[in-house]
């Protein structure tokens, strides 16, 4: 017969949050059910519940690139002026690495973006209420800090995508802003 | 003093020089919190829309700008110092172990986009550890299920991403690899162009990973001698995506569960053969 007393009540609690949270880890994993993202977004605030899937199904053969031009006039514009964010790594990158963060920050923020543009057309019919979510006021945040061509200036920005290092493929349009007063 | 001969400490001490490297290199990014950086706080607290949401986190809200952020980074780096001379066991190495725990946490409200599974995997470690080291309530018993826990967690992550890669098309086709490391993101021009002249090395490369990954778990069943084979083939395996892909977090995360692995293999009272 098992005595409680509080070390045997702790072991009991730590052992079941232990094993809730290897079960809810295999829940979440490949499709997103009703469960996983019940997990996910409603008890998850500290992102403790991880994807394990790295690289698959579909590996990150793209590189995002983050382009930004202002509107001089109605009919003049500035030159498209890319955000420097996949520069190429040091010899010691497997040592030491912080240049990884803002890639992938904006990696995640475009990937999020990206996957969420069938849904607002879809359940919008345009892609206006695209301009409230969360990726892409980051974005818009990220690109109005440069240098402004004017005190009233309006900024539009351009989401593109190339496959870096094989040219045979030219780089495509992900997503054209409007013009944002910034 | 600490000893090595804790499976649970060799964990800890594996995991704290990778999250001494990452806590230094987003000291030297602190400027992406800052009002006109990637994560700033500004845009960041839109993610907070319910009241209850904002009230419960508003007393941390005011530490999310770049200095704040930059103490807690630097508190965190003396916290990780701070663990290589008291054990783990002792009250004090426990409490810094539980404020690294905090601090990891409170920062992950703000690195929502941006952060990896190392991340994910260091932070499951951190807490593993605190709960099952609290001094005047631990066991031996509780230690050991912490340590298959981290053991256990490590395996899954592996066999998810064999399986993951299993069903996608351009894992089976052998192109995946190539197509990876012609990123500029996560890639290498050397590497990419060698992929390029041998297609047989990446189809190679993509299978074994494909099968390596799906069956890793198979190091907690075999004998030793066999089961060793997993833990070098995972050591060759992160050094080169920390090498070829800048991925160096992973490799310090995923090897301070190797001890784990470890445990949990010796402890099994049967093996495959």
């Amino acid at each position: 017969m098992l005595k409680l007393n509080p070390i045997v009540i702790y072991e009991l609690v730590v052992t079941f949050f232990l094993a809730f949270w290897f079960l809810a880890t295999i829940l979440c994993q490949f499709k997103e059910t009703k469960i996983s993202s019940f997990i996910r977004y409603k008890i998850d605030y500290f992102n403790l519940i991880p994807l394990w899937t790295f690289f698959a199904p579909h590996p990150g053969k793209r590189d995002y690139h983050l382009l930004y031009r202002d509107k001089i006039t109605d009919i003049d514009y500035s030159d498209w002026q890319e955000m420097e964010i996949t520069e190429e790594r040091t010899i010691w990158s497997w040592l030491w690495n912080p240049e990884k963060r803002d890639k992938k920050i904006l990696s995640d923020v475009v990937q999020s973006l990206v996957s969420s543009i069938p849904s607002y057309r879809e359940k919008a019919g345009s892609l206006n209420l695209l301009m409230f979510s969360m990726p892409y006021i980051i974005v818009l945040h990220a690109v109005s800090q440069y240098k402004k061509q004017s005190q009233n200036c309006y900024r539009q920005f351009m989401l593109a995508e190339s496959s870096g290092y094989q040219k045979e493929t030219a780089p495509s349009l992900i997503l054209l802003s409007v013009f944002h007063q910034i | 003093m600490i000893l090595l001969n804790d499976i649970s400490q060799t964990v800890l001490i594996i995991l704290s020089i990778g999250l001494l490297i990452s806590t230094l290199e987003y000291l030297k990014k602190v400027q992406i919190f800052s009002p006109n950086g990637l994560l700033s706080w500004n845009v960041m607290q839109l993610k907070w829309t319910k009241q209850d949401e904002k009230s419960f986190f508003k007393p941390l809200f005011k530490l999310f700008s770049a200095p704040g952020l930059a103490a807690l980074f630097i508190i965190r780096c003396l916290l990780i110092i701070g663990l290589l001379f008291f054990p783990l066991q002792s009250t004090t190495g426990w409490v810094l172990i539980s404020l690294l725990g905090v601090s990891l946490l409170v920062a992950s409200l703000v690195t929502y986009y941006g952060s990896d599974g190392s991340d994910q995997m260091s932070m499951l470690i951190i807490i593993t550890l605190i709960l099952c080291n609290l001094p005047a309530f631990t066991t031996g018993k509780l230690r050991d299920i912490g340590i298959w826990f981290i053991g256990l967690q490590a395996c899954l992550s592996y066999t998810v991403a064999g399986i993951a890669k299993l069903v996608s098309a351009e894992w089976r086709s052998g192109t995946a690899i190539k197509d990876v490391f012609s990123t500029k993101t996560y890639g290498s021009k050397k590497a990419s162009l060698l992929l390029q002249k041998y297609p047989s090395a990446n189809r190679f490369l993509c299978w074994n990973v494909i099968i390596m990954e799906t069956i890793f778990p198979l190091c907690l069943i075999l004998p030793w001698q066999y089961a060793i084979v997993f833990l070098i083939w995972g050591f060759i395996f992160h050094f080169f995506t920390a090498l070829i892909m800048g991925l160096n977090s992973f490799f310090w995360a995923f090897m301070a569960t190797y001890p784990a692995i470890y445990f949990i293999n010796h402890q099994m009272p049967w093996h495959l053969f």
